[in-house]
């Protein structure tokens, strides 16, 4: 599902060039859920960037779901990620204007087309998730439990093969948060998607199949937990 | 869920700062639809007010278009008198050509008002709703015709008799002819009669059997004053012409010469040489010297009006023609509309300006929104067509909603518009130029946004997801 060769990122910081992230060798297969752990400053966010499509690799090959990412233009990549994978962001990052339904149907629009079917698969995942009568709500008006599984259902509307995550459960307790991310991986795993967590948080790391330490890859080893 | 929605909430998100550029919107379409219908408007009513007949006679010392504006479309006072004898000689084919190449010669005196709203007396003979053809579109001739009741009685001939029995009076009078002296011909009841147009019925609220009393001067000016001897009884309403006979009262014109305060002025009388106007006002008068103001003609054919513009001669009155007249006065009138529209474009420039900085301000509190939309697999096209959307439909609703304030001030206005210019504005009337407008607004619209579009859709996808606003 995801290979990673030789594959930079750095930045412009004045006329200094920064690294930002570095992974010479990373495969990821379908149906996996892996964890990636790093220490701040490690390109964790950078790398599930590159492998979302929304940064180009300075160099190196990025292939994700049999498609090279790192040869698609920009609209390419963008169809790409709109298409087969689905989202998660630590702020969950849902449009405030929009009801909870139309924050999950805005992924469907800009992913596999938002007709009756995508509204009907959409109400369904609230159903799944328990927000069956919280699909006309703002986000303003959610818990941020509630919030997190609209930005779950969002992520999953599309039927993406391939689920990134960014630290999902950094805002909220463990406890609710951990549910959360169990329904997730629940779903996920029934429907065959591969999953990619970046977090800190090694408990939510445990949660996952595989952990990648970022800091090894560029040694071209991977740490199992 | 379509792109059109997100562009919709974002609009209804910023609701003050929408309606406030709306507003612009609304009052630069309604500006210039209110410009162009009344240009449109002035143009159809001065043109379809003159198909009917060809010429008009008036006074030698006015301008031609001082004759047909006030003989036609009743603007200010008449610019004068003429003979009678004119107007015989004309029916009777001795100024231009032959009698038959004239249709009708129709006399007009004018002079008194009725009401508040100065709806001018003409003073006329019942050929006038008989012969008289108001419009003519090329294929049918419209006559007067009446919604209730019907015209007056008075013809040419009860003219001509008036006029001898004024003048014998006259002369004596002037004269000091000895007694026996011949009397003054008096106002008979028959011919107390009016006929009214219809918004003069209805903004005075009158019918079959009301009663008008013409007044002298302007209401509530100076020398104002009624004329309760010539209170006339509302014999018919004509139906409605859209044209300046709606706001017309034909009474006969035997009746206004009778008027109290008339008789000084009825008579033409030239100073010889060697004289003093007091001496002339001491002379003899004849009949064919009394004063008319108009005399609306229809020469029978192309042959009939070439005969009347090369025959007619007289130093006293002289043919105005409309057809000539009219579209060099609404050229000047549509070059005023001109300006005017220019000066709209101008209000609809500094409107999509203003669209372009409203929407162009929002961009850096919506990188983070556009940042999440991006994430999801929005495209840069996406973005920019979101927000040129909202663009896009601002401007729609604030021309549909500036056509409809156009609409509504029409309808408001049509009377205060009518009374001071002659124009009825028909504020029900949709034209197609109206769709072409609400469409150039809202394209105009699209342009404006066009700015902040582009700077949205280069928004940054992972810097500003990575920030919280």
């Amino acid at each position: 599902m995801i290979h990673l060769r030789s594959v930079e990122k750095s930045y412009s910081r004045g006329e200094q060039r920064v690294l930002a992230c570095a992974v010479d060798r990373l495969d990821i297969a379908a149906g996996e859920q892996v964890a990636l752990i790093g220490r701040s400053g490690t390109g964790k966010t950078t790398l599930l960037h590159i492998l979302a499509g929304i940064l180009r690799p300075d160099r190196g090959e990025v292939e994700i779901a049999g498609e090279r990412l790192d040869r698609l233009g920009e609209a390419a990549r963008d169809r790409h990620r709109g298409q087969h994978i689905g989202m998660v962001y630590q702020t969950f990052n849902l449009l405030q204007p929009f009801t909870a339904l139309e924050n999950v149907l805005l992924g469907a629009l800009f992913g596999r087309g938002a007709g009756p079917d995508a509204k009907r698969r959409a109400e369904a995942l609230l159903e799944q998730v328990g927000l069956g009568d919280r699909m006309h709500h703002r986000p303003g008006q959610l818990s941020v439990g509630q919030v997190q599984r609209v930005a779950i259902c969002r992520a999953l509307v599309n039927d993406p093969e391939l689920v990134l995550m960014d630290e999902p459960l950094g805002n909220q307790d463990r406890t609710t948060g951990g549910q959360v991310l169990d329904l997730l991986l629940d779903l996920a795993k029934r429907s065959g998607k591969t999953v990619v967590m970046v977090t800190h948080d090694p408990e939510s790391a445990r949660r996952m199949q595989r952990t990648v330490d970022l800091a090894s890859l560029r040694a071209g080893t991977e740490v199992h937990a | 869920m379509r792109l059109g929605s997100i562009s919709l909430r974002n609009l209804r998100v910023r609701l003050v700062a929408t309606v406030l550029t709306t507003l612009s919107i609304v009052l630069a379409t309604a500006l210039y639809a209110a410009i162009l219908t009344m240009s449109e408007q002035t143009e159809q009513r001065y043109k379809g007010s003159i198909g009917g007949f060809q010429a008009v006679v008036g006074p030698k010392d006015a301008s031609q278009l001082e004759v047909v504006l006030n003989t036609i479309f009743n603007v200010d006072v008449a610019p004068g008198l003429f003979p009678l004898q004119i107007c015989t000689d004309l029916r009777a084919g001795r100024m231009a050509g032959r009698r038959t190449q004239v249709r009708y010669a129709i006399p007009q005196a004018r002079g008194d008002s009725v009401s508040r709203f100065n709806f001018p007396v003409i003073g006329t003979i019942d050929e006038m709703f008989a012969r008289f053809e108001w419009r003519y579109d090329g294929e049918t001739r419209e006559p007067l015709r009446f919604q209730a009741g019907g015209p007056f009685a008075y013809g040419y001939d009860e003219l001509l008799q008036l006029a001898d029995g004024l003048a014998a009076y006259e002369t004596a009078r002037r004269t000091e002819a000895p007694e026996p002296r011949p009397e003054r011909p008096l106002i008979q009841p028959q011919w107390k009669k009016a006929v009214v147009g219809a918004r003069v019925a209805r903004t005075l609220g009158l019918g079959l059997g009301s009663t008008i009393t013409p007044v002298h001067g302007k209401f509530g000016e100076f020398g104002y004053h009624e004329h309760p001897e010539a209170t006339c009884e509302i014999v018919g309403v004509l139906a409605p012409t859209n044209s300046p006979l709606d706001t017309t009262i034909f009474l006969p014109i035997g009746l206004h010469y009778l008027i109290d305060g008339h008789e000084g002025g009825v008579f033409l009388v030239e100073t010889p040489p060697g004289k003093t106007p007091d001496d002339a006002r001491k002379l003899p008068v004849e009949a064919g010297r009394m004063g008319l103001t108009a005399i609306v003609v229809d020469p029978k054919d192309h042959f009939g009006a070439r005969l009347l513009r090369q025959e007619f001669a007289s130093k006293e009155a002289q043919v105005a023609w409309p057809a000539d007249v009219i579209p060099k006065f609404l050229q000047q009138v549509g070059n005023a509309a001109d300006a005017l529209a220019v000066i709209a474009w101008l209000v609809l420039l500094v409107a999509a300006i203003s669209i372009t900085v409203a929407i162009y301000n929002t961009m850096n509190e919506r990188r983070r929104e556009i940042a999440i939309m991006r994430s999801l697999g929005a495209r840069r096209f996406q973005i920019l067509a979101i927000i040129v959307g909202e663009a896009s439909l601002l401007s729609l609703f604030g021309a549909v909603l500036g056509l409809v304030v156009c609409h509504a001030a029409m309808l408001l206005l049509r009377d205060l518009v009518e009374d001071k210019t002659g124009v009825y504005l028909e504020w029900l009337q949709f034209r197609p130029w109206e769709l072409w407008l609400v469409l150039g607004v809202a394209g105009i619209g699209a342009l404006a946004g066009l700015l902040p579009a582009v700077k949205g859709s280069m928004t940054q996808v992972a810097d500003n997801l990575a920030h919280n606003y």
